[in-house]
């Protein structure tokens, strides 16, 4: 009976595993267990196989443990002190070589993908991603002017030909290798299905190079704390086929075309014309963080605006796209992203709805058409 | 030596005696500042117990409002800095503190002063650190305190200097006891106690002390230098000025990497001694044990930047990095082994304290076999920052640490107190706990796979993220009423728990020898040490002959002592006498860091600016009054100098 009993519990108990491994195989939004790009993939493919050696010695050495214990408790009846060994070196000197041959082939595994995740092809395209608290921007440079042995800096002589924020657009099957900056604390670049993290640190330069392998809208995010809103900072990469994202490079490097058109949105009618006049007005001090191109917006601190309309998320995508979310953010942008710096000037208030409206109907009319690949 | 009837006294201390402050606070007894620690350590487990809660409640669900980000990142970076520095930390120092003289057979430690000095600074950084809560908030930039985050500029507060200052002392404190330590075990073994005759928990004392003075400084250089770049804009990791962000984390880990085996060496030494006493065997490989142990020392100094493969140092450093970190797992995984051995052909008790030993290996060979991915550079590049490292590190913290110092505590609590702790209950609280702590954890593993990262106050729905958070949360709540249970036993336990003899659990080393609780100078007699177990060999003069791996010992001739405060000869014992200076040594340090905390603020005010110059100079007058104070003591003390 009490035999019965403990083998239910140990059937239970390996059930009850397998079923949280096998949860931990779905293909939820960002897991790193399925995966889209080659760094990503050639990881997965070393954690498999560490993963069975690991389920291996955890058996052989758990299964030693309890077994040594079950075995060996005291029987009430036993008066006779047990047999009293000190050691035994031949057995010492093997179980010290037998996790060092475990490792050894680990670390032999580990050399060979690191090595294979290091490699900058010099085709690669080239793009800088610059973290800023808490949203990070991309930059797109004509690719002649730019080698992979130099770090790509941004001054008068060289500027970006297309600065965006939050949606990281690259094509499908060309390597691209990321410059990475930040321009105030540590971030952290991570797309779990597609490539591993690498640091974003003020003062220094790093790259991260990968392939994505198929079209689709990807979760990404900073994985270093980086201060009050670090949970909020996110963005997406959209990976395209080649010939829509050259469409989308000619398309997003046009000036947009002059705001008009009306939403609804707070029960008001917006007007883009005149949400136009108050983003360029200095009272208002949008354009004393934001650009938008081909105006004179010209602020450096927040990200660029241009073809807000065809984000696919706002501030800092946590907000899926729309023209309701974005009037909510103009409101009280506290309430959504706790710490964020335009809500240190704009807070709830300081915009009146009629304002909130027509700033969203202007900002959402510059669209682009992009036609975008599921989420994965 | 004096054997009298057991019942004179291995009973519990009357209650009928006056507990008397004095006799606490002006302390130099290695046991009473032992259980000092010991108390604060566990009081701070609560209320970081308490923090873990909090952010397991926000995290239980998604979006949630519970707390707000910067709370969150408050009560996330005080959890890891209270239970790093402020709960395993000293609880190891207060046990070794308890323990240490005991199983070497001393009657202190070497500077009895110095270590009341160290239990009182520590307290005062423990306070400091508290202390931010009310005064404007506590440090929220991670207990890591990536620069350039810390500067002033992105952190205003004051709660990084606080944070830099509270640690500095608990710093001091640190390294201050590890020198005690270190003196006294090499200079105070009792005669014939060799080295290689030393308890595993002495040595593991020891290889941690010296950890500890190498690895320590690191850190209190690296954040002196981060106060001066936060008061005086000295720049040394701020970018903006030509800094260097990332020299901090090179700083900071050296430093931090060792920490882990601070936190952890002790308990194996624990761990090496309760297994064999359980298992009525000697250790296995008393050798390979306490070489392994210096081993994992050394190698804990090559390893640090295997918290750094993502920040770009290139793949040959990462190589090596990654490499060494491996290499780790050698020892590791020889201690397990030998802990193995040991039950094997034993006769195994498994009373409470054997169960925490044996959950303490179970839960560490999760936990070591996590940190073998986490040592592959592409694999951890995945898994760093995210929860996956939360759950490694919390299967080598709590299913190490934490249950390895219940397998000490259950040991341990008669010879401290005179009384027996309540198996049954202990037992319930074990399996509640080591269920709980893996429904806490174990879906951690889950939730960094699926690329929950770290540090995230909040996370949105969809994710697939909500079911793990919310069984974690479940899990907490479970784990706390495990450690409700352990306090109801220790209080029950101490008025009318069992009886504790000297030598409840049938024990090998000299700490069973004297009586439960210990007179003052512990042993009327010193006693003369022929074998690794003297008490064990003086019981069983006929297992002694099998003691082939060792050295030879000639028969033991240790005896119980039954002695107790008016023992004949106890008086003429010379124990150091009270003294209120260390303690009020700590307060001045205390006062004054707290004054310079404000001395460079320039947004305070000007009355703000006066009173840190006013408690600066408080500080330093009582820092003087006490050295003063205790150079005199020291005098009147001495047998030699004083008065007689």
């Amino acid at each position: 009976m009490r035999k019965d009993a403990r083998q239910k519990v140990v059937l239970a108990t390996v059930l009850a595993s397998i079923t949280m491994v096998l949860a931990g195989c779905a293909n939820l939004p960002a897991t790193t267990m399925y995966t889209y790009g080659d760094h990503a993939t050639r990881i997965l493919d070393l954690l498999m196989i560490v993963f069975w050696m690991a389920v291996a010695v955890f058996v052989v050495v758990q299964g030693a443990l309890v077994y040594t214990v079950v075995r060996f408790r005291n029987k009430p009846a036993a008066t006779t002190l047990p047999k009293q060994i000190h050691g035994n070196t031949k057995i010492e000197i093997a179980w010290t070589i037998a996790p060092a041959i475990v490792v050894l082939i680990i670390a032999v595994l580990t050399f060979r993908t690191q090595a294979a995740n290091s490699v900058m092809p010099p085709e690669a395209i080239k793009i800088r991603s610059v973290a800023h608290q808490w949203w990070f921007e991309f930059q797109y440079f004509n690719q002649d002017g730019v080698s992979l042995s130099t770090p790509i800096v941004v001054d008068d002589q060289n500027q970006p030909t297309i600065t965006t924020a939050t949606d990281m657009y690259v094509p499908v099957g060309v390597p691209i290798t990321v410059q990475l900056d930040a321009a105030d604390v540590m971030h952290n670049f991570w797309i779990p299905k597609i490539a591993g993290k690498t640091y974003m640190i003020p003062g220094k330069s790093n790259y991260l190079t990968f392939t994505v392998t198929e079209p689709g809208i990807y979760k990404a995010f900073c994985a270093e704390f980086c201060g009050e809103a670090h949970a909020q900072m996110h963005f997406r990469l959209i990976a395209l086929p080649a010939a829509e994202y050259e469409a989308w490079k000619a398309n997003v490097s046009k000036i947009p075309a002059a705001a008009t058109g009306t939403v609804q949105v707070l029960g008001l009618t917006g007007d883009a014309s005149r949400g136009a006049a108050l983003f360029a007005d200095a009272k208002k001090q949008c354009a004393t963080c934001h650009i938008i191109n081909g105006t004179d917006a010209k602020g450096k601190i927040g990200p660029n605006l241009t073809y807000l309309g065809s984000r696919t998320a706002l501030g800092g995508a946590i907000l899926p796209y729309s023209v309701d979310n974005l009037a909510k953010w103009l409101q009280d942008s506290n309430a959504i992203k706790q710490g964020n710096l335009m809500g240190r000037v704009i807070k709830k208030g300081t915009l009146t709805d009629q304002e909130v409206a027509d700033l969203t109907a202007y900002l959402d009319s510059m669209k682009l058409s992009v036609a975008l690949p599921a989420e994965k | 030596m004096a054997i009298a009837e057991q019942k004179l006294t291995s009973t519990a201390p009357t209650t009928k005696e006056s507990f008397q402050w004095r006799s606490w606070l002006a302390t130099v007894d290695h046991k009473k500042i032992g259980i000092i620690y010991i108390i604060s350590a566990f009081i701070f487990f609560i209320i970081g117990g308490i923090e873990a809660m909090l952010m397991r409640v926000q995290l239980g669900t998604p979006n949630s409002t519970f707390l707000s980000a910067d709370l969150y990142n408050q009560l996330f970076t005080m959890h890891a800095t209270t239970m790093v520095f402020l709960v395993v930390m000293p609880m190891n120092v207060g046990i070794g503190n308890y323990v240490v003289p005991l199983m070497i057979g001393a009657r202190d430690m070497a500077f009895p002063r110095l270590n009341a000095f160290s239990v009182w600074l520590f307290l005062g950084g423990g306070f400091l650190l508290y202390l931010s809560f009310l005064t404007g908030g506590a440090t929220n930039v991670g207990w890591f305190a990536y620069a350039p985050l810390t500067q002033t500029q992105f952190s205003p507060g004051q709660g990084v200097d606080y944070w830099i200052l509270g640690l500095g002392l608990t710093g001091v404190a640190s390294i201050a006891g590890a020198l005690n330590f270190i003196v006294t075990v090499l200079n105070m073994r009792a005669p014939g106690m060799t080295i290689n005759r030393m308890p595993l928990f002495v040595w593991m004392n020891v290889v941690v002390s010296f950890i500890l003075i190498f690895a320590f400084p690191t850190f209190t250089v690296a954040s002196i230098q981060l106060l001066f770049d936060r008061q005086f804009g000295a720049a040394f990791f701020n970018p903006a000025l030509g800094g260097d962000a990332v020299l901090w984390q090179h700083l900071f880990w050296f430093f931090g990497h060792p920490e882990v085996y601070i936190l952890i060496l002790p308990v194996m030494g624990m761990i090496s001694e309760v297994l064999p006493v359980y298992s009525r065997k000697p250790i296995f490989g008393y050798s390979f044990v306490a070489f392994s142990g210096v081993g994992i020392g050394f190698l804990g100094f090559i390893v640090w930047a295997h918290h750094m493969f993502g920040t770009g140092m290139g793949p040959i450093a990462n190589g090596f990095f990654a490499a060494a970190s491996m290499v780790i797992a050698i020892p590791t995984g020889v201690k397990i082994f030998n802990w193995i051995a040991t039950m094997w052909g034993g006769d195994v008790r498994l009373t409470t304290s054997m169960l925490y030993a044996i959950g303490f290996i179970s839960m560490f060979i999760i936990g070591g076999i996590s940190g073998i991915t986490l040592a592959s550079p592409p694999i951890d590049l995945q898994q760093t920052d995210s929860y996956y490292v939360v759950a490694h590190f919390h299967y080598v913290l709590f299913g190490g640490s934490i249950l390895g110092l219940f397998a000490g505590a259950f040991y341990w609590f008669p010879k401290m107190t005179g009384r027996m702790l309540d198996e049954k209950l202990g037992k319930a609280q074990f399996w509640l706990m080591l269920i709980s702590m893996n429904v806490t954890f174990f879906p951690m593993h889950i939730l960094g796979t699926e690329g929950m990262p770290r540090r995230i106050y909040t996370y949105e729905s969809g994710m697939g993220w909500e079911m793990w958070n919310f069984i974690e949360t479940i899990g907490t709540f479970f784990l706390a009423f495990s450690v409700l249970m352990f306090i109801y036993n220790v209080l029950v336990s101490l008025r009318s728990g069992e009886v504790a003899s000297n030598d409840p659990w049938d024990a090998a080393t000299l700490e069973w020898v004297v009586p439960s609780p210990p007179p003052s100078y512990n042993f009327l007699h010193i006693p003369h040490v022929t074998s690794r177990r003297p008490l064990w060999d003086a019981k069983y003069p006929h297992t002694t002959a099998d003691d082939h791996h060792g050295e030879k010992s000639a028969p033991s001739q240790i005896r119980y002592e039954y002695s107790h405060e008016d023992s004949p000869g106890a008086k003429e014992i010379h124990m150091p006498t009270l003294t209120f200076m260390p303690m009020v040594l700590s307060a001045g340090l205390t006062v004054a860091a707290l004054g310079f905390i404000y001395i460079n603020q320039a947004i305070l005010g000007l009355p703000i600016r006066t009173a840190s110059y006013v408690f600066v100079a408080i500080g330093i007058v009582m820092v003087f009054y006490a050295i003063r104070g205790w150079v005199l003591d020291s005098r009147r003390d001495s047998p030699y100098l004083g008065h007689h």
